[in-house]
Order: structure tokens, then C-alpha cells, then sequence
């Protein structure tokens, strides 16, 4: 029993990881443009695409081949890692300026629409390109189980779990430390004020959305070899991401960080007891949290002066 | 005139019934049929998101519930296909409540959450329940409707789908073009003001959620009877994409909006079903491009060309009839009564101990350097803010706490420091959302358009326009109240604190932005309100305004009360002349 809930922990802290990651994302979008991308689970399943197709390319192999017992080199996963995280964000930007800039600061949520509909546009375009078959990745740490106290975890979960770690500490620094980061928190609170200041506001919210892109990226990269690469995971892992965000906060990137590892334990536990009944009830507590704490549990009341 | 445009609706959808008689192919009787159904859900959401303006990316999970409710009651229960279909509805009803509850006090993205997440719910209960909800196998020989025995052909089916629309229709125009209508798009422009002219924002959000469930849940059930065969298959985040995406695209808040949003993307769906990656690329693109393209949907591009002229307003004679007040049959009581009132947010007192005491009939005035408590005070007595502790009595009556509608109905108005105006509605429409919590037309009045909601209209017209003349606003009755200057927006949100009918009215800083003269016709008007019986309490920094105009000034400074008295008084006050000019040296 006890081993049995620890491997839950285990599992559920790897894959809460990259719940975090694109929790993070969409902090990082609607602190500084007050929108969010709907389609960011498309991003991170394309995300998942772009590295195994990086792959395929260094490994001089067709598209779909299998790639079960194929030996990658260090070097080879890393370059597959930045070009993903690259190629996303790129997207990223696009997608700012095609479905997000038209509507920002625009009353009513037409961005909402737009962002899904670039989703799906994105998505079609990865069915045309990859087909809808599931892709089987190996692990760059290779795919052996290391069994601590009985617990068996796979490499992978532990590397997906120190990576996001690593990124969201650089990145919190970043935000706190560098002129940059402070630059993206001043658009967050006044876009006009940030502007009369000399900030180049485009610029910051563009960075933003790369950022918030090359996120969904690196967590498509990182949960390929637990999950496998398919083009349809991708809602259902930034609908939990999401959740992970509004239960955290939006406006507060470390509560985002927390309620992304929080939804994952939450749903490996729930997993434990009743595997159909996970996402019920996550998105149930979803509904419940929201309904008592209408900012998120470490969001700031945002009070209107009257 | 009243009766044509019923007429002209009915017109066409016997048309559009003979149509469907005379083409009698099934597939193209389906296409009809999902026109219809899409109708329903997209005309019902249109009041939740085009009127309320809350988006809900969850409508799949109503859909559901009216569809399952009908299917298992038909099924399991063995009930009359049309008792299944009511019930269906009712239902779906009652899951509007449930997800409005959550709904209320979360706004923008998070309400997208709740709802979306509402959906989701839905969508995996009724896959993996598999005991009751059947999943994906799904539940078969749901019982279709019938009539003397006979169950529906397609046409019929068609025919019905028709007449529920034409009904829907009618109704909903009904409800949307007078006072529910107005409170609608009052909490979709401000909440914080709807409330103040006494909008119960939380019961017309649920009574929005309601609405687009229901017609969801309607639409769910004829699609689960129709094809006597449902599984979870038909529920899907897609399906609410698609419900939103019918309004937005048709046009929302416009009442031809859903319909043009049904029929032209199921004709889109039909005509691209057979390649399913150009179907997703074409949806792909009306949500990225359709919005940016069409801000206000289809309906919006054609509004241009139906948009009236607007109808030059005649001028009033002189004086019509004095706008509507509410005299207090019992002076005795003290109008208001504020004892020991605190307010503290945190370490911030922007109140402490503060008492006084309001006369009938008189202009008070609530002076202070800034940061003293002023607003607070004002909040406070119109319930936007609760006291921390103390006493605040209307009429004898304790309103400390109670909510904003509820104490703008007990005949308090006010005005907002920055103003709070309803800024796309018209002049006439902000004046007359004055005079909501002063009809007494209820929903079902209004939504069979009885003549009590017609009398209750033309009377509250009357009213506003009254008020409209008395303020030297009639020129601009149809024009939006946020296109007018600033002085301008004073004065129509000074009209429409009026039109709740006020025994007391609050005035949060009126003549802030006016330029001289503009601010010496305001003196003038309120002495003219005052006249009219209306007690006021203003907050203002222009002392020349204060001095002339006031019976009794209050002073705060720091949240406690100086001194009060006669204007005289006040400015020979010690306390009051070190507040504003700081204390002489020792």
C-alpha cells in the first residue's frame, strides 16, 4: 500500500512537472497581455512532433519510422530539444500576431476563439504532415526502471521533474533579477504606464508569447518518451496544466508552478483509487476551488475602486 | 405596427415549412432539422453571451444533460416521448443553476475554466459511467415523439423543429426588448453600476445560465429522439466550441444573429462533410479570421443597412410634467441615520466612529482632503461596501450590509466619482435601466409580453422622458451614452440616478471634470432636485459649489468626522481650516 502510493507520488510529481511548465505559460501570457492561449495543448503535442521529427532527420530515417531501440547521442536529443523549443515559440509569435494582437486589450473574449481556432488550424496541419498514429519515443536517459525502495520510476519522470525545476527557478529569477524580467512585470501592471516608461511593449509581449510557446514545447519534448508523441494528448494535458493555473492563480507564476504539481499528484492519487474517475473529479475540484476562491487559491484579489 | 413583425416571422416560417414539404428528401430535411436544433442552442445562448455577456465553452454539458435526461427517461423510466422532452428540459435547466452557482463571483478566464471544466465533467461522465450513461455503445430505442400514435417522419420532425423556433423566437424578443433585455446588458457593461439602479445581478446571471440551458437541453433531447439512438460520442468540447462559435458568427446580441449563425454554418458543415480535413480548416479559420473580420458576426455587417435613422426627437414644450419622485408618507423617521460607523481594509481606516444624521429635504454636503473617507461613506451607505462595524439606518431601517439592489429599491440612487455608465447603451436605455427596480412586469409578464409589461414600458418611458426634458437631455435620447463629452455623461448619469425614483440621493464628487459654468448650471440643478423633495448627500472638492448650495456640511478628515454644521460654521472651524491648510506653526 505504502509502495503503491509512493510510486503514485513519484509518478504523479513527473507528470505535475509538466503540468507546471505550461501552467507557467499561461501565467506568463495573461500577466503581461491579460489574454491566453486556448491552443496550447496543440502546441505541446505539435511540440512533441517537431522533436521526434528532429530526430528522424539526424538519424537520416522517414518520417514515422520506428524509433524503438534506436541509440541517440547526448548531443543529438539536445539539438532535437532546442530546435523544438525554438520552433514552438516561433509559432508562438505567429500565433500572437495573427490571433492575439487583433484583440488584445478588446473587450469581450474574441481571443478566445481566435487562439482555438489556430489550434485547430495548427493541428490539421500536423495530421496532413504526421498522420494520426501514435509515435513510441525513447528516452535520452534511456528506458530502464530504477527502483528506489521499491518504488520504480523511470528516468525520464526524474528528468522531466529536475528540468522543469531548473527552468522555473532560472526563469523566477529572471522575472525578479534581470531588467528584462522586471520590463515584463511592468507591461503586466500597466501596459500604458510600462510604455510612457520607454518600454517597447510589442517587443515584451511577443517575448511573452515565445516564451510562453517554447514552454509548451519543451514539456511536449519532455513527456513524449513517458506518454508517447500522438497529436490528440495535447488537450487533455494543458486542459490539466490550465486547471493547474486557475487553481494556482493566473496572475501569480509561482502559484501556477505549485497548482501544476499539485494537479499532478491530485490526479495520480485520484488514479490510485479509481482510474475512470480522475478527470472527473480533478476538473470537479476545479469548479469547487474556483467557486470559493474566485482568483485561485494564491491569485491576487484583484478590488475594484468604486 | 405592433402585430406586423409576429406576422412577418410566421410568414416565413410557414414558408420555410412548405419549403421542407415540398423538397422531401431526408437528407436534405436533416440538414433542416439541425438548423433548427442548432437555432435553439445558439438563441438561447445568444441572451447568456450576447446580453449577459458571460462565455460559456461549457453549453456540450447542457446539451447533454436535456439529451440524456430525455433518452433514460424514455428508456428506463418508459415515459411519453413529449413528458421525456419536457423533462429533458428541466433538467437542463437545473444544471444551468449548477453551473451558475460556481459561475457567479469568477469572471474573464476563470469563467471560461468553470465552464469549460462544467463540460468536461459532463463529457467524461456520460463516456465512463457506463452503467447508467451507456458510453460510447450508447443507449438505443430512445421512444421519438408521436402524435395520435404515429411517431415523427423526418418532415415532421422538420416541422417541429420550425414551430419551436418561431416560438423561441417570439419569446425571446419578447423578454430581450424591454426590461429584462436592458438588465441583461447592463450586467455585460457594469456590474458594480447595474446594482445601483437596482439590477439583481446574481439572479439575472442565473436566469441567463437558465435560458441557454434550457435551449440546449431542448435542442439535446429532439436530437437524442430523433435518431431513437444516443452515445457519447454526440458530447464533446467541439460541440461547445461549435454552440459559441454559432453566435459569435451569426452575431451576438443581435436577435437575428443565431439564426443567421444556424443556418449558414450548418449548411457549411453539411457541404464539407465529406472531407473532414477542409471541415477543420474551414473552422479553423472562421474562429481565427471570422472574428477579426466580422467583429459583430454576419448580423453586424448587415446592421448598416437596418440600422433606423434616428428618429428626430422633438423638443419639449416648456416644462412638462416633473420628473417622478417618491415622497416619504412619514417624515417623522430620520431619513439616514449613520451611528458609529468603522471601516477598516487592513491597517486603512477610512472610517472610524463616524456619525451623522440626514435631514429630509436638505442638501448635504460631505467635504475632506483627499483620502478621507469620503467615497468610503458613500460606498458604505449604498451597500458597494459593508461596514466594519456601526449603524447605517434608512428610514429607520438598518441597510448597513445589505446589497446595493436592495437598498437602491428601499430609494437610495447614486452617481459614481468615475463614472459608471452604461456606455453602449443609448441615453434613453441608461435612464430608463433607472427606472428597473421600479417596474413591476416579472418575467413570465414579460416574456408573454402580457399588457401589464406593456403598460409598465410605456409608463417607464414616460418617466425617463420626463426626466430626459427636466435634465435638457432630450435631444440625445437615442444616442449611446458613451459617445457624449464628459459633462454631458455627468448629467445622463445624474438622469438615470433619478429615475430610481431616490428619497436620497448620493452624489460621489459631481462636478469633478466641469469647467465653470458647467459646474454653476449643475449647482442649479440640484437645487432644483432638491426642490423636488429628493434629499442629497454630495461629495465634492468645489468649495464655491458647497458653500452656495449646501443646508449642512460634514468634514472628515482621516476617516473621523471634524466637524459639521452650517457652511458658515464649517469654514470658521479650527479643525476644518487645519485639515485643509495644515496647522500653523507653534
Amino acid at each position: 500500500m505504502l509502495i503503491a502510493l509512493l510510486q503514485a507520488v513519484a509518478s504523479g510529481l513527473a507528470v505535475g512537472g509538466a503540468y507546471a511548465l505550461i501552467a507557467l505559460g499561461f501565467s506568463i501570457t495573461f500577466t503581461t497581455t491579460k489574454t491566453l492561449n486556448f491552443s496550447h495543448g496543440d502546441f505541446v503535442s505539435v511540440g512533441s512532433f517537431v522533436g521526434v521529427t528532429v530526430l528522424w532527420l539526424l538519424l537520416g530515417k522517414p518520417i514515422n519510422a520506428p524509433l524503438v531501440g534506436v541509440t541517440l547521442s547526448v548531443w543529438q536529443q539536445l539539438l532535437a530539444a532546442v530546435i523544438t523549443v525554438v520552433v514552438i515559440g516561433l509559432i508562438g509569435v505567429m500565433l500572437y500576431f495573427l490571433a492575439v494582437k487583433p484583440f488584445a486589450g478588446k473587450p469581450g473574449m474574441s481571443w478566445v476563439m481566435s487562439t482555438i481556432g489556430f489550434g485547430i488550424i495548427l493541428t490539421s496541419i500536423g495530421l496532413a504532415v504526421w498522420g494520426p498514429s501514435q509515435i513510441v519515443v525513447p528516452s535520452p536517459v534511456g528506458d530502464d526502471v530504477i527502483r528506489i525502495a521499491g518504488v520504480g520510476i523511470r528516468p525520464q519522470e526524474i528528468l522531466m521533474f529536475v528540468v522543469a525545476i531548473v527552468v522555473m527557478a532560472a526563469l523566477d529569477w529572471v522575472m525578479q533579477r534581470t531588467i528584462m524580467g522586471k520590463a515584463m512585470r511592468a507591461v503586466a501592471h500597466d501596459q500604458r504606464v510600462a510604455s510612457l516608461m520607454g518600454i517597447n511593449v510589442t517587443a515584451v509581449m511577443v517575448g511573452a508569447f515565445f516564451l510562453s510557446s517554447a514552454l509548451a514545447g519543451l514539456s511536449g519534448f519532455l513527456i513524449a518518451p513517458i506518454a508517447s508523441a500522438s497529436l490528440y494528448v495535447g488537450l487533455s494535458i494543458a486542459l490539466k496544466g490550465f486547471s493547474g493555473a486557475i487553481i494556482g492563480g493566473l496572475s501569480n507564476p509561482r502559484g501556477c508552478v505549485l497548482g501544476g504539481f499539485a494537479l499532478g499528484l491530485l490526479e495520480s492519487l485520484v488514479n490510485l483509487w479509481q482510474a475512470q474517475w480522475r478527470e472527473i473529479v480533478v476538473f470537479l475540484l476545479v469548479i469547487l476551488v474556483l467557486a470559493v476562491r474566485p482568483h485561485g487559491l494564491l491569485g491576487l484579489r484583484t478590488v475594484e475602486k468604486v | 405596427m405592433r402585430f406586423l413583425h409576429p406576422i412577418i416571422v410566421v410568414a416565413i416560417s410557414i414558408g420555410a415549412a412548405i419549403l421542407a414539404a415540398v423538397i422531401g428528401n431526408d437528407y436534405y430535411l436533416r440538414i433542416g432539422f439541425m438548423m433548427c436544433v442548432y437555432y435553439l442552442c445558439a438563441a438561447g445562448m445568444n441572451v447568456l453571451v450576447g446580453y449577459a455577456g458571460q462565455k460559456s465553452l461549457g453549453q456540450a454539458g447542457l446539451f447533454a444533460a436535456g439529451a440524456y435526461g430525455a433518452a433514460l427517461l424514455s428508456t428506463s423510466f418508459d415515459l411519453n416521448a413529449w413528458v421525456a422532452l419536457a423533462v429533458g428540459a428541466v433538467i437542463a435547466g437545473i444544471c444551468g443553476v449548477l453551473i451558475a452557482w460556481p459561475s457567479l463571483r469568477v469572471k474573464g478566464p476563470y469563467l471560461a475554466m468553470v465552464t469549460l471544466a462544467f463540460g468536461i465533467v459532463v463529457e467524461k461522465l456520460v463516456s465512463e459511467w457506463i452503467e447508467v450513461f451507456g458510453g460510447a455503445q450508447g443507449i438505443y430505442g430512445i421512444k421519438p415523439l408521436s402524435l395520435g400514435g404515429v411517431p415523427f417522419t423526418m418532415l415532421h420532425w422538420v416541422w417541429f423543429g420550425i414551430a419551436l423556433g418561431l416560438v423561441t423566437h417570439l419569446l425571446l424578443r419578447n423578454l430581450l426588448s424591454g426590461r429584462y433585455g436592458r438588465a441583461f446588458l447592463s450586467l455585460q457593461a457594469d456590474e458594480i453600476a447595474a446594482e445601483s439602479v437596482g439590477v439583481r445581478v446574481y439572479r439575472y446571471k442565473i436566469l441567463a445560465f437558465v435560458i441557454a440551458a434550457v435551449t440546449c437541453g431542448v435542442a439535446g433531447a429532439m436530437v437524442a429522439q430523433q435518431n431513437q439512438y444516443l452515445n457519447s460520442d454526440f458530447i464533446s468540447f467541439q460541440l461547445s466550441i461549435f454552440i459559441l462559435l454559432l453566435v459569435l458568427f451569426g452575431g451576438s446580441g443581435s436577435l437575428y444573429g443565431p439564426l443567421i449563425g444556424a443556418v449558414s454554418l450548418t449548411l457549411i458543415d453539411a457541404l464539407l462533410a465529406r472531407w473532414p480535413p477542409v471541415q477543420h480548416f474551414a473552422y479553423g479559420g472562421l474562429l481565427l479570421f471570422g472574428l477579426y473580420a466580422m467583429p459583430n458576426g454576419v448580423a453586424g455587417l448587415f446592421s448598416r443597412f437596418f440600422t433606423k435613422k434616428a428618429r428626430p426627437v422633438p423638443v419639449a414644450q416648456k416644462q412638462s410634467s416633473p420628473p417622478p419622485t417618491r415622497r416619504d408618507e412619514n417624515r417623522s423617521r430620520p431619513l439616514l441615520e449613520v451611528s458609529s460607523v468603522s471601516k477598516n481594509f487592513g491597517g486603512v481606516r477610512p472610517a472610524t466612529d463616524v456619525t451623522f444624521r440626514l435631514q429630509h429635504g436638505h442638501v448635504h454636503a460631505l467635504i475632506g482632503p483627499n483620502g478621507a473617507g469620503k467615497s468610503t461613506m458613500i460606498n458604505m451607505i449604498s451597500g458597494v461596501l459593508t461596514p466594519s462595524s456601526g449603524r447605517i439606518a434608512f428610514l429607520g431601517d438598518e441597510i448597513g450590509g445589505l446589497e446595493s439592489h436592495g437598498i437602491c429599491r428601499r430609494g437610495v440612487g447614486r452617481t459614481f466619482q468615475n463614472l459608471r455608465l452604461f456606455a453602449s447603451l443609448s441615453v434613453l436605455e441608461n435612464v430608463l435601466l433607472g427606472q428597473h427596480c421600479r417596474m413591476k412586469n416579472g418575467f413570465w409578464t414579460s416574456l408573454l409580453a402580457l399588457p401589464q409589461a406593456r403598460r409598465e414600458e410605456a409608463a417607464a418611458n414616460a418617466r425617463a422622458t420626463a426626466i430626459l426634458d427636466t435634465l435638457g437631455l432630450r435631444e440625445l435620447t437615442h444616442v449611446p451614452a458613451g459617445s457624449l463629452p464628459y459633462g454631458l455623461q455627468r448629467r445622463v448619469e445624474l438622469a438615470r440616478a433619478l429615475a430610481t425614483e431616490p428619497q436620497l440621493l448620493l452624489l460621489d464628487e459631481p462636478a469633478a471634470g466641469l469647467n465653470p459654468q458647467e459646474t454653476a448650471e449643475l449647482g442649479k440643478l440640484i437645487v432644483q432636485i432638491s426642490k423636488l423633495g429628493i434629499t442629497i448627500l454630495m461629495v465634492e472638492h468645489h468649495m464655491d459649489l458647497v458653500m452656495s448650495i449646501s443646508d449642512h456640511v460634514i468634514v472628515l478628515d482621516y476617516g473621523i468626522k471634524i466637524a459639521e454644521g452650517t457652511p458658515g460654521v464649517v469654514q470658521c472651524d479650527k479643525r476644518v481650516i487645519e485639515a485643509y491648510l495644515g496647522a500653523e506653526a507653534a
